[in-house]
């Protein structure tokens, strides 16, 4: 895809996790150093009334959409700046799916700049929106 | 018992201790396996942004959410996150950590009830000096008692 043919309303390949795995989140909980249970511990989800499912960290989630951009872009190195409002719980198992559209295009500094309106949905819920900006010159130069 | 709007207010303006944060090339590996990224070993994934901030801000969550009048047991929650990138983060390197607390608004919902949202910006600056990443998280505190 050439930035020729990206235009606001372009829509952004979806990127895809069939279910979130809840083994993984055992690993992110060591790596931001988050000691919340709600992550790993399945008593303490029970205990606090939340379900059997453990929930996924938010960080997660806004990964995916992140490597949603990098899918579409090419790489994580064309990310400038991303915005999100969390707005809903990711379950362990869930089936989640990052989506985006181009907002705007804008040069910046020698730079063509894609504003684009993100989302994270799991089955039919919102996860997180917001926004993102993504440097899609490489895409321009061919 | 809640904090006052008063005392709320307050933290605006206080400083994060912050620190410092190396993205190991073994933690880069875990955190792509976990998010189901790929790896170049060479770009860092941009979460590292608020990894590197989260680990390093030099205040452990608890400690945050005391200076917030909230223990983990009041159900805080993520609000907003923002990650400005000033270039791509190299896997391998350190950061120095630094940020305050920028903001504190209570509200009042018809459903949710009084809460409070309180937010702090916190930077990464590379070894020469230079911004790399700049962050903005807000965290929603629920006001039971309020």
């Amino acid at each position: 895809m050439t930035a020729t043919l990206v235009r606001a309303g372009t829509v952004i390949p979806e990127w895809k996790l069939p279910a979130v795995s809840a083994e993984k989140m055992k690993t992110m909980a060591l790596v931001l150093v988050d000691p919340n249970p709600i992550h790993f511990d399945l008593d303490a989800v029970r205990a606090l009334g939340m379900g059997d499912k453990p929930v996924n960290q938010g960080p997660n989630n806004l990964a995916y959409v992140m490597n949603m951009l990098a899918g579409w872009t090419g790489g994580h190195e064309h990310l400038r700046g991303i915005r999100v409002r969390f707005q809903g719980n990711v379950l362990g198992g869930d089936h989640v799916v990052a989506r985006g559209t181009v907002s705007a295009l804008r040069e910046e500094k020698g730079r063509t700049l894609a504003d684009c309106d993100v989302e994270l949905v799991a089955g039919q819920r919102v996860a997180l929106a917001g926004t993102a900006t993504v440097d899609i010159t490489h895409l321009a130069r061919g | 018992m809640t904090m006052t709007e008063s005392e709320l207010a307050a933290i605006v303006g206080r400083p994060i201790p912050g620190g410092s944060y190396t993205i190991e090339p073994y933690v880069d590996w875990l955190l792509n396996d976990v998010v189901e990224s790929g790896r170049d070993g060479e770009v860092a994934h941009p979460l590292f942004a608020y990894i590197s901030v989260a680990v390093g801000k030099g205040l452990s969550w608890d400690e945050v959410f005391a200076i917030c009048g909230a223990t983990a047991a009041d159900g805080p929650m993520f609000g907003e996150h923002e990650t400005v990138l000033e270039r791509p983060l190299k896997v391998g390197e350190s950061f120095t950590v630094s940020g305050e607390f920028v903001s504190a608004e209570r509200k009042r919902g018809k459903r949710t009830g009084v809460f409070d949202i309180v937010g702090f910006r916190l930077a990464l600056t590379d070894a020469e000096g230079e911004l790399a990443a700049a962050t903005y998280n807000s965290i929603v505190f629920p006001r039971r008692d309020a």
